[in-house]
């Protein structure tokens, strides 16, 4: 079986071990790591799709982005600043305060870190401040937002609201999610965008990344 | 002890009417978010029994004490862990005072929030150790049985149910909350209808059934699939569309007419208990009451 198939699988069966396997030998043995990497992410998103299908549930998705996260620490190590220069975007995740719902955000900090974000993932519950200060803090590209009750969805506009008052808001994307969040909210409260899934608020990420 | 029927005896007899949303009402009377509901058991216990009677007032045979996220996991989240007696006794004492002679108050259970490897950390010790103490606590103070609901993992609604048999002898209803995917109805954690019917039936449920995300319309097809897996009575509490937010006002977009005519749906499709979930109140249950009884 070539490396390819075999990393696909690893990502497709949750396979941890296999897809660190992958990714030493890949090193030892001089693969394009590049090349690795997307073929892994082309194998996140089908898991993705197979989750859209109703093939796929949260227990199997969320080990696919393990094996994923797995081989993408071995491998991002390796890449050569020089030759292989990957931009590493930032990313600061939370469900916003007052809010204790961590599925949905928990996935798609989990398929950010499989796509090679660099993720600080604060909980559940999170203060606006808390936010913004730990984005100013690791110099952070996106913050993204999770709401899961049309009662605490004010906190996003908040989120806005206080990044303008600090002058900050051009410096960070701002992602919204939650199964409440709708295109018309994002554009009202002045957010840069919003994901139906967390296969899609990851391509979204990248889009804004420029990935 | 009041002469009044077994519940199981009732839900034999006639369709069964459960009340509606809680916590949505408790928001509209001031509850601030970051706040556990549960807290305003002793906080502001009149607003949370007024709701109560207001659903006995509409119909409703069983009321579902203020308890959803009672459990210690659940409160803990909410740095109120250590309420969870206090909470859950003050709960069913509300109820109870208001509670019309034929009408029954039920103990609710709702998710821990948490969950298993590899969506999250928690074990299975944890959910029977925060599950045990809810509801012991409940049947201390004396529900007529308990409500399980919201589960999205048949591991801890199983859990759940063993727990609540190991605490007393009282009915358990356990309601799980399904999504409609292309290949039918499943948890998001993959449990089949099949598989959650029969798991249930083992651990002990006496009722078993749906609530919550599945609209009123999206339930219809639910319950014969249900019923394929067994002879048990089946509970449906579906929700009242899904919620949008229009110039800052929660709005779920489902009228309670349609609401009704859907329950009614339902009930012909053999569900034998029935009540509403997010997005729903007490004029749901009147119109619930009105089409089932016409």
């Amino acid at each position: 079986m070539d490396l390819d198939t075999k990393s696909k699988e690893a990502i497709l069966n949750g396979n941890i071990s296999l897809a660190e396997e992958i990714a030493r030998k890949a090193i030892l043995e001089n693969y394009d790591i590049n090349a690795l990497i997307d073929t892994l992410s082309e194998a996140i998103r089908e898991a993705g799709d197979l989750f859209e299908e109703g093939e796929f549930f949260l227990p199997e998705l969320m080990r696919s982005a393990e094996a994923m996260k797995a081989a993408m620490g071995i491998l991002t190590p390796a890449l050569s600043p020089e030759k292989d220069s990957r931009f590493i975007a930032k990313v600061i995740i939370g469900t916003i305060e007052g809010d204790i719902h961590d599925i949905g955000k928990t996935l798609v900090a989990s398929m950010l870190s499989a796509e090679g974000f660099e993720v600080y993932d604060l909980g559940a519950d999170v203060p606006v401040a808390t936010f913004i200060d730990k984005a100013v803090e690791v110099d952070a590209h996106l913050i993204c937002v999770s709401a899961l009750l049309t009662t605490t969805m004010v906190g996003q506009k908040k989120l806005i609201d206080t990044l303008k008052e600090r002058n900050i808001r051009e410096k960070f994307k701002v992602l919204l999610g939650g199964a409440p969040v709708s295109k018309g909210w994002v554009e009202e409260i002045g957010a840069d965008g919003t994901a139906d899934n967390a296969i899609s608020a990851v391509k979204l990420a990248k889009k804004l990344m420029m990935l | 002890m009041r002469n009044k029927k077994h519940i199981l005896d009732l839900v034999k007899e006639r369709v069964v009417i459960l009340d509606g949303a809680m916590g949505s009402l408790l928001i509209n009377q001031g509850l601030q978010i970051g706040i556990p509901p549960e807290s305003w058991n002793v906080t502001n216990p009149e607003k949370v029994q007024k709701i109560h009677l207001n659903y006995y007032n509409a119909g409703s045979d069983v009321v579902l004490t203020n308890t959803f996220g009672g459990s210690r996991l659940k409160l803990s989240a909410h740095n109120h862990g250590e309420r969870v007696e206090e909470y859950n006794i003050k709960a069913v004492e509300i109820a109870r005072e208001i509670c019309p002679e034929e009408g029954y108050v039920a103990g609710d259970v709702g998710p821990s929030g948490k969950f298993l490897p590899p969506v999250g950390k928690v074990t299975l010790d944890d959910f029977e150790e925060t599950f045990l103490e809810q509801t012991r606590t409940l049947a201390n103070a004396e529900v007529d049985f308990f409500f399980i609901e919201t589960m999205v993992d048949l591991k801890e609604a199983e859990s759940a149910v063993k727990a609540a048999k190991r605490t007393s002898n009282l009915p358990i209803f356990v309601s799980i909350t399904y999504k409609k995917t292309k290949r039918g109805y499943f948890t998001i954690m993959g449990n089949s209808v099949d598989q959650c019917v029969n798991t249930l039936r083992k651990a002990g449920a006496d009722v078993i059934g749906a609530n919550c995300t599945l609209s009123s319309n999206e339930m219809i097809d639910l319950i014969p699939q249900i019923r394929q897996f067994t002879d048990l009575p089946i509970v449906a509490k579906p929700n009242a569309g899904k919620p949008q937010l229009i110039e800052g006002k929660t709005v779920y977009l489902t009228s309670s007419k349609d609401f009704a005519e859907d329950i009614f749906q339902m009930v012909e499709k053999e569900a034998d208990i029935v009540g509403g979930c997010c997005g729903t109140n007490p004029q749901f249950i009147e119109k619930i009451v009105q089409r089932v009884k016409r």
